[in-house]
């Protein structure tokens, strides 16, 4: 747990070895949260660029990756090297950090395992979830959802097993094994960058097809899509199943790379960092969501490495200066290109190629 | 010939106006039925009855020898009833094209498991959109394939929305004044074609007309609609002499 220097992303820890600018450290951290919140753009521009479902909830689905991958991490280790220690405990970091590093595949295999597992639960939740409000309006799926974050978070707040407001720690990190800690975090987020690749190509080929016109017809006028047939109800919570799926996929990326969780990471703002992103960026526009989230996490990384050389009070926190930047930048684009850096595009089937080429010939 | 459609005294109230009243009429399979009457006579309303849009206060809406009255919009499209809207809902942010080949149900590209993967889907999509050329160049539309909608005239849009009926392959085309604000000769144009594809394909066609006179040539029976109730019907040459017809037209 020793690189990362975190900021106002995730509140938690502080920066105090940057004592001289690391031109390295800081582009492996920024990658690293750079794609991370990728993710995350790419998954709510999904749900809200093309399908026009707004989700105020997107925290909750990313904390349920983070803290699933968290027990699921920390009870495998637990019961592999015969420890019994509640999981939130001395003696279990203590464990953790004894046996962190001596099985290679161990912290792999739970790497992947969570992964998976945490796309699976979020997703699943997502559809639940939103399921039973998808039919009431637009409104009402927003409100839910962000209650519905604020309640976990304020149940993960309370509830001991799981830390309370302490959270869990000391979760060995993928490549624990590895240790040159530059090393070990670049390989990390060069593979959380091609997980935000991969996602990346998926919500492209996805939202490129007959399904994404369906998805954009549901935006324009629910009510007209229903009568030609598409089940939009189903639709809907079929998106917000793998929006909320990636969502989780990003809380396990987050998880290993920080190596700890806490209820307070997944406060309501985090979900408004993401629409910062998505309307920065463009909606509708998978790759304006990743120009926005680099923007963003940029702005946010650069200003948790730089700060403390800036002898700033304590009043003035990079979270201040982080909004401010943020809120100008989202005004001046808004301003200039209301449509995002990267508008919306029309979408690539092949019927459209064919339009040109019976117009040729 | 079976009745494809049927609906049996159905009433639908909106607070105090009954828009609807205790309708009842048949529309045989291979049949071109118009349903006309001064504006606020229920036309739309039943449509809307009939294709799950409202459930009816009382009465039934048979299809296929099936109950369909209580199911919903899109239950109702999947069995092969398909409406086009008296006030088009086409969908701005999808090209004229992307616009009509949306209609036809069950596209394997629209399944969440097959999209990502082209070539699954690829053949389907390339069919369906040379079907829909073709459609938009026999009537005029050739020129605007790949315009937004914003882009088009109310006529084109109105026009657009019958076009994507078409290319749904229904059983039966509900057609809520496809005519009205289109230039007369695309409007027997049409008709026109409709005649074919009911000859050609034996589809059904139940078209809302406010005017009378433009269905006179193309449809084979017709139902007048009079606040919420049945007028009249037959065939068109004996609704247009009936005194009661007159006077609903010339009163109101
Ligand atoms: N959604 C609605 N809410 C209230 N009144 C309605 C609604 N739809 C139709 N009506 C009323 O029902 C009557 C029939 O309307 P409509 O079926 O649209 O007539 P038409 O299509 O024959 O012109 C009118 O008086 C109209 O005002
Ligand atoms: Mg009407």
């Amino acid at each position: 747990m020793e690189a990362c220097p975190i900021g106002s992303l995730n509140p938690g820890r502080g920066g105090e070895d940057m004592v001289e600018f690391n031109v390295l450290g800081f582009l492996i951290d920024w990658s690293t949260f750079f794609a991370i919140y990728a993710i995350l753009a790419i998954s709510l521009n999904l749900e809200i660029g093309y399908t026009g479902m707004a989700n105020f909830g997107k925290v909750a689905f990313y904390a349920i990756g983070a803290y699933l991958s968290a027990v699921l991490t920390i009870v495998a280790f637990l019961t592999i090297f015969g420890v019994s220690a509640p999981l939130y405990s001395v003696d279990t970091v203590i464990a953790l950090g004894e046996h962190g590093a001596e099985l290679p595949w161990l912290n792999i295999g739970l790497f992947i395992l969570s992964i998976v597992l945490s796309a699976i639960v979020a997703g699943v939740v997502g559809y639940l979830v939103t399921y039973p409000t998808l039919r009431v309006g637009p409104a009402f799926l927003g409100i839910t959802i962000l209650s519905f974050g604020e309640m976990l978070r304020f149940f993960l707040r309370n509830y001991e097993p799981l830390g309370s407001t302490y959270g869990l720690f000391g979760v060995p990190h993928p490549f624990q094994w590895i240790p040159n800690p530059t090393v070990r975090t670049g390989i990390y987020a060069l593979i959380v960058l091609g997980i935000m690749f991969g996602i990346y190509i998926y919500a492209e080929r996805l939202v490129n097809s007959p399904f994404g016109r369906v998805l954009r017809a549901i935006k324009d006028d629910e009510v007209a899509a229903l009568c030609l047939g598409k089940h939009v109800p189903r639709i809907k919570a079929t998106v917000l199943f793998i929006g909320s799926a990636m969502a989780g996929v990003a809380g396990a990326l987050y998880l290993f790379y920080l190596g700890s969780v806490n209820p307070d990471m997944f406060i309501p703002r985090v979900t408004f960092d993401i629409w910062a992103m998505v309307i920065l960026g463009g909606m509708g526009n998978n790759k304006g969501a990743i120009v926005g989230a680099a923007i963003i996490t940029f702005v946010d990384r650069a200003l948790t490495f730089i700060t403390p050389s800036l002898g700033l009070t304590a009043y003035i926190t990079p979270d201040y200066i982080r909004w401010m930047t943020v809120g100008l930048l989202i005004v001046l684009v808004l301003l200039f290109k209301p449509g995002g850096l990267i508008p919306e595009k029309p979408i690539k089937t092949p019927a459209l190629e064919i339009a040109d080429k019976i117009e040729e010939g | 010939m079976p009745e494809l459609l049927e609906t049996v005294d159905v009433a639908k109230y909106f607070g105090g106006v009954r828009a609807l009243d205790g309708v009842s009429i048949k529309v045989k399979e291979g049949s071109v039925i118009g349903l006309i009457g001064p504006n606020g006579s229920g036309k739309t309303t039943l449509f809307n009855v009939i294709t799950g849009f409202y459930v009816p206060e009382r009465g039934e809406v048979w299809f296929n020898n099936e109950r369909i009255d209580g199911l919903n919009p899109n239950e109702v499209y999947l069995k092969g009833l398909v409406r086009t809207f008296q006030i088009p809902r086409l969908f701005p942010s999808l090209t004229v094209l992307e616009n009509v080949i949306i209609t036809p149900p069950y596209q394997i590209g629209e399944r969440v498991l097959d999209a990502p993967f082209k070539k699954r889907w690829e053949k389907q999509e390339v069919d369906l959109a040379k079907k829909a050329v073709e459609l938009l160049r026999r009537f005029g539309m050739g020129k605007y394939i790949k315009s937004k909608i914003s882009e088009l005239s109310a006529a084109h849009i109105k026009m657009l929305e019958t076009i994507r009926g078409l290319l749904a392959s229904p059983k039966i085309l509900l057609l809520d004044e496809p005519a009205a604000g289109v230039a007369y000769t695309t409007a027997k144009e049409l008709f026109e074609y409709i005649l074919r594809l009911r000859s050609e394909q034996g589809l059904t066609f139940l078209i809302i007309e406010h005017r009378l006179e433009v269905l006179m040539d193309y449809v084979d029976y017709v139902y007048v609609l009079h606040n919420g109730k049945l007028l009249s019907e037959g065939k068109p040459e004996e609704v247009v002499q009936d005194p009661k017809v007159i006077e609903a037209y010339l009163g109101g």
